[in-house]
């Protein structure tokens, strides 16, 4: 029995058998990650030539989407701010990225976040929307469809016990984690891990006490195929929305790993704080989700 | 009749022009919409833009042309030219009315108007009420009522409605009638409904207004249309002395009372005649006349039918109300003391301009895409009733969106650029200290720092060591607002993740609109 196959069984079985709330338990992912996890790092302004590099290092597309493979590539769209500005992932990395899955066979590429501020204007003044217009019928940029929250128990969890997750995010052949690096005022910065509370439902900013070990938690079921952080403009103070160009920093680095805890690691080093300086890397670390020390890690850079 | 090719009715011709009015209002009420620009190309403010009585209440208030309102102009003129044509060809309001009447089919007998008095009068108490400081037309104006009604009740139901069942096909159908049922779900997103789910204040009392409207169908077709509508009572008094008339019966119809039991305006009397004042052109009667004798045609009609003759002590009662009921509404304590969370939307006018021109249409409230305007119940008073104002906890100003001035008829709120939008204050945030979790619990937070959305934040934090709920030091991050950035959006209180009660919310305080509202940080001194 396959993730998928398990998910739908589930979700059929709850739907129709239970008068309660249908609650998924996820199999326990027994996949421990690489005790050298590979991190690709590539830096060169030619946003589609550095993703196809990176890429390239870290094994090419074809190793993480197979052919008909329903994918969800998920960046930042949170805020309704301009790409120069670094809020959001940006939209040449997100092209590139999903121009990369389709040429690796995918019969349908997803796009999606929960916005903070208004869904349309985030996925309009982010320029995503724009950017994969042209990308063809498979790809599809789909807002939040709320019917299609789900509550997750969350097994390993040790600050939560229950999480409402997106079912497209975790019935996906393959997920493709996007963050932008950026800073937060309370997690300090927002990265891999950070990411992934785009896919969640409900009142998310009760999340925020203890909010590193609770992004932890979520990493224990909703595990990416692959990161690729998007450090092509770092916004250093003012984030995670920013606003002002003299907090943006132009980076043009791309870091891509199968272990979202080795890319924040490394991301990290880019802002000058060390890895175990974010709380999230720390209890991810902790929780043997990945590795955070750089010493541990292959680190391939590369240029374009 | 075999081979005989009828010709098509004139009423067929009225009822496409109706079917088209109101399939264009429907069509304008949903665009009426952020949709990917900054911009938006057309409203449903073009509606309010062609209704003269709007036109005049605003420039009576304004004391001054208005030239937002001037296509009115173009709506007097052909009426004064044709009559009111509008009602009968045009008004959404009276389009739905018909649309709607074999629903309502009310006991024949009764052909004259209850009150026909009455619009006429209800026109002289709204005008007066304008120039002299009452705002009301908003609560009787048909395009009001029904956008209004339309926009914070009708439609979010409809949404919730198709929503929810969408939602159980979804959750609990099989999968063949989700084939069947995702698709019509998808093509209903992609055109009629809107992106997110809309709740607002009032909704129950908007869609009672307008229910009350169709509801008085019960006791006479067009009951809104003859014996209310200020609007309808504006283009009879233009009609009257106009050009085009019906010539009505004559001696020749002998007992024959066709055009009078069928006018639903009651605008043909005993000896059938057509009181232009009242006849909105609907054509049933020529349609149904038996002997063709009924016309409508340029010239002066040969017997005039009686106008409609209003009481002079009448007259004066409502023209007396207009204008002295605005002197007890100016001392009322909210006169002097504003209510502090009647939140304006940005760029609105400074108080009592803006309530003079709010025309209570609710277009701003229904183009909002942070869901943040709503109507005031009694927070501006009785007069100022479903006037717009920024309730946090159930949406906030969305910073980059300038949507609301761009969508408002009669300019009551103002068209920013995305600058001064970026710098106008609507209210200020205030801590509620014993609420707030670094403050009072010692458990970080930093959901409003992170959402607001001021490019060098307006919410800041200080580092501090504090005591926790088990008398433990910890050291937290404290957020304070800094009052010359914060602009009062409310997305700080809207995000406070905090169950019932906010601990961060916004005022009026400071408000750019009014002087006397600074903060003492913006004080220069006594």
């Amino acid at each position: 029995m396959n993730r998928r196959q398990f998910l739908r069984d589930a979700l059929l079985w709850t739907a129709g058998l239970t008068v309660a709330v249908p609650r998924l338990t996820l199999a326990e992912v027994p996949a421990a990650p690489p005790p050298s996890p590979l991190v690709v790092v590539g830096t060169g302004a030619d946003y589609p030539q550095l993703v196809a590099m990176v890429l390239a290092a870290a094994g090419g597309m074809e190793k993480f989407v197979r052919p008909g493979a329903r994918v969800v590539v998920k960046p930042n769209i949170g805020w309704d701010r301009s790409p120069e500005q670094g809020a959001n992932t940006h939209p040449a990395v997100v092209r590139a990225i999903v121009e990369q899955v389709l040429a690796a066979g995918a019969g349908r590429v997803q796009i999606f976040d929960r916005t903070c501020n208004e869904a349309r204007r985030c996925y309009t003044n982010s320029g995503i929307e724009d950017a994969l217009k042209p990308l063809g019928k498979k790809v599809r940029v789909e807002h939040i469809d709320e019917r299609k929250f789900i509550p997750v128990e969350v097994a390993r969890g040790k600050a939560v016990t229950e999480l409402s997750i997106y079912r497209d995010a975790l019935e996906a052949d393959c997920y493709i984690n996007v963050p932008v690096a950026k800073h937060h005022g309370l997690s300090r910065l927002t990265l891999s891990l950070k990411n992934s509370m785009g896919v969640l439902g409900g009142n998310r900013g009760k999340l925020h006490h203890n909010l590193g070990q609770k992004l932890a938690d979520l990493a224990t079921v909703l595990q990416p195929t692959l990161n690729i952080i998007d450090a092509t403009r770092m916004l250093m103070a003012n984030g995670p929305q920013g606003g002002r160009l003299e907090d943006v920093k132009a980076a043009d680095t791309i870091i891509a790993s199968v272990d979202p805890v080795a890319a924040d690691a490394y991301a990290t080093t880019l802002f000058g704080l060390k890895p175990e300086d974010i709380e999230s890397t720390a209890a991810a670390h902790a929780m043997g989700l990945g590795v955070m020390d750089l010493n541990r890690m292959r680190i391939e850079r590369v240029k374009a | 009749m075999a081979g005989k090719i009828k010709k098509p009715r004139l009423v067929s011709w009225r009822r496409l022009s109706q079917g088209l009015a109101l399939a264009l209002f429907f069509f304008l009420f949903i665009k009426t919409d952020y949709t990917g620009s900054d911009r938006i190309e057309y409203a449903v403010n073009i509606l309010f833009r062609l209704d003269p009585l709007l036109a005049a209440c605003a420039m009576l208030a304004a004391k001054a042309i208005v030239a937002l309102m001037l296509p009115a102009l173009a709506v007097l003129v052909l009426t004064l030219l044709l009559g009111r044509f509008f009602c009968g060809w045009a008004c959404p309001m009276g389009a739905l009315l018909d649309l709607l009447r074999p629903l309502t089919k009310s006991r024949p007998g009764r052909t004259d108007s209850l009150y026909p008095h009455l619009p006429s009068l209800l026109l002289a108490f709204v005008l007066a009420g304008a120039l002299f400081g009452l705002p009301v037309a908003g609560y009787l104006d048909p395009f009001s009522i029904l956008v209004r009604g339309l926009a914070l009740a009708v439609y979010p139901a409809f949404t919730h409605a198709t929503t929810a069942f969408f939602t159980w096909t979804y959750q609990e159908a099989p999968a063949w009638i989700n084939a069947l049922s995702e698709p019509v779900y998808g093509a209903l997103k992609a055109t009629v409904l809107p992106l997110a789910q809309k709740y607002h204040a009032l909704a129950l009392l908007s869609a009672t207004v307008l229910l009350a409207v169709f509801l008085l169908e019960l006791t006479q077709r067009r009951f809104f249309c003859r014996n209310l509508c200020p609007l309808g009572g504006l283009l009879g008094l233009t009609a009257r002395g106009g050009p085009f008339h019906g010539r009505g019966g004559n001696e020749d119809c002998g007992k024959c009372r066709a055009c009078r039991s069928v006018c639903r305006m009651g605008a043909i009397d005993e000896d059938r005649r057509i009181a232009m004042e009242r006849c909105i052109l609907c054509l049933d009667c020529l349609d149904l006349c038996p002997r063709g004798i009924i016309a409508f045609r340029f010239g002066r009609p040969p017997v005039p039918a009686a106008p409609v003759s209003l009481s002079r002590r009448g007259l004066l009662a409502a023209l007396a109300g207009g204008s002295l009921l605005p002197a007890f509404t100016a001392v009322r304590g909210m006169s002097k003391v504003p209510d502090p969370l009647l939140i304006r939307p940005p760029g609105a006018l400074a108080e009592e301009a803006f309530l003079d021109r709010c025309v209570r249409c609710g277009e701003c409230m229904k183009v909002c895409i942070g869901n943040a305007l709503h109507p005031t119940f009694l927070e501006a008073g009785l007069a100022g009733m479903f006037s717009p104002t920024l309730i946090a906890r159930l949406g906030y100003c969305e910073f980059n969106c300038t949507l609301c001035g761009q969508v408002c008829p009669t300019g009551a709120i103002r068209v920013l650029s995305l600058e001064d939008k970026h710098g106008w204050k609507i209210g200020h945030a205030f801590f509620d200290r014993d609420r707030c979790l670094p403050y009072a619990k010692g458990i970080p937070c930093m959901v409003c720092e992170e959402h607001c959305p001021t490019p060098e934040k307006a919410i800041r934090f200080r580092s501090v060591t504090v005591l926790d709920d088990q008398d433990r030091p910890v050291e937290v991050l404290q957020p304070y607002v800094v009052d010359s950035l914060c602009i009062g959006c409310g997305i700080c209180e809207n995000k406070c993740p905090l169950p019932d009660r906010p601990a961060v919310y916004v005022t009026a305080a400071g408000e750019a609109r009014n002087p006397d509202s600074s903060l003492p940080t913006a004080w220069e001194g006594y």
